[in-house]
């Protein structure tokens, strides 16, 4: 079990700043926190050296037509570590896999929001992730939780069938609301995913943020190019 | 009735569990219990259920944090740590239970993982939000009192 992180909602749009969140996350054994909050105003270097885990500034935008996430990419894109787009509807889902920029669509089962084959093989082509919501499972009942299990059903037997790529998350928006990695472990494998699945889909989170810290270092060329001396043939 | 010989006896684990709410919250045993069970009946069914069995054994909260152990039959733990991932809320505060450990017996259980009693809230006054406001402060985390209910911070939030 290496490498763990989750992505909550922050103080203003949550109740909780990011440094409790990092304090309840670092206790319950994430490696990583990954904020999705743009207006938070946080130190991320202090914040992770103090409580012993990696802070990722990310944004989720909200918009509610694919033109205003346009725009909002433009802008966001190089001010933020890892990019989200909230999906929901079926012109968001379609918009958002098809952005290379983009690098996770999220909660895209939520409202009418749904999910082809068709999408999950454009979000492959283009490498956006697609996120499993565990949020509605946790906090609802009755129907609203039926809904939302079918929807969970229809992207992982999608994801399964196009090796789409994933992240897991408990959509947080307080840090009651986090939940230990086991503990999502286990509710996964009631609810039909295997343990290794849900390992991937929190250990994802750090592997992008760590990926395009590394395309945006200094030293960073191209994928695979790396400065250095000739290799003697032999 | 009298007591099952010991081969026939129903094997359990004991698990150890951090709760964690506002200040606001008061939560008693009886409460707990229920939210529990009826947790564990949504998710896992009536028979799932009563396969993990989940009763509470001992509980204690005050001020906002507390701990309990829960009785748990041996090879439903997994099924027992869903069903305490999907307790959210209690009596409209909202709670976080985290299980800090799971063990044989109920002596090991306390020994190793319970008795960590957290210090009473210390009130103070903050600077949040352009405005002074009421906070409870302890261990380094801060609860402070919004108009709309509680915001969570830590001691990192003030400096």
């Amino acid at each position: 079990m290496a490498g763990f992180y989750e992505a909550v909602t922050a103080y203003p749009e949550g109740t909780s700043t990011v440094s409790r969140y990092a304090k309840t996350a670092a206790s319950q054994g994430y490696d990583g926190l990954v904020v999705r909050t743009r207006e938070a105003a946080y130190d991320p270097a202090a914040i992770g050296d103090h409580y012993g885990i990696d802070v990722v500034e990310g944004i989720e935008v909200d918009a509610e037509s694919p033109d205003s996430v346009a725009g909002s990419i433009g802008n966001f894109r190089e001010a933020c570590t890892l990019l989200l787009v909230r999906g929901g509807t079926n012109a968001l889902n379609r918009y958002a896999v098809e952005q290379d920029r983009v690098d996770v669509l999220t909660r895209p089962m939520a409202g009418n929001g749904d999910f082809n084959h068709v999408l999950a093989r454009a979000a492959d082509t283009h490498g956006v992730r697609v996120e499993f919501d565990f949020g509605p499972v946790l906090r609802e009942r009755g129907g609203q939780r039926v809904q939302a299990l079918r929807g969970l059903r229809k992207l992982r037997e999608l994801v399964e069938q196009y090796d789409t790529p994933y992240v897991v998350s408990a959509n947080a928006t307080d840090h009651f609301g986090l939940r230990a990695p086991r503990e999502l472990i286990a509710l996964g494998e009631q609810i039909g995913f295997s343990a290794a699945q849900i390992e991937t889909g929190l250990a994802e989170w750090g592997r992008l943020a760590a990926r395009n810290r590394e395309r945006t270092d200094e030293s960073f060329i191209a994928p695979g190019v790396k400065r250095g001396r000739y290799e003697k043939d032999g | 009735m009298k007591h099952l010989p010991k081969y026939i006896r129903p094997r359990w684990r004991y698990l150890a569990v951090g709760i964690e709410s506002t200040p606001a919250a008061e939560i008693d045993r009886g409460t707990f219990q229920r939210e529990l069970w009826y947790a564990a009946g949504n998710l896992l069914g009536d028979p799932g259920s009563a396969a993990a069995d989940l009763t509470v054994y001992s509980f204690s909260f005050a001020d906002g944090a507390g701990e309990t152990m829960l009785r748990v039959r041996r090879g439903e733990t997994d099924a027992a740590r869903a069903a305490l991932a999907c307790v959210d809320a209690i009596d409209g505060e909202p709670v976080g239970l985290s299980v800090r450990g799971i063990s044989g017996t109920v002596r090991a259980c306390e020994e190793r993982y319970l008795g960590r009693g957290t210090g009473r809230f210390e009130q103070r006054h903050v600077a949040f939000a352009d405005a002074d406001r009421p906070a409870y402060a302890r261990d380094e985390a801060v609860e402070v009192s919004m108009p709309t209910g509680f915001v969570s911070a830590t001691e990192l939030d003030f400096e």
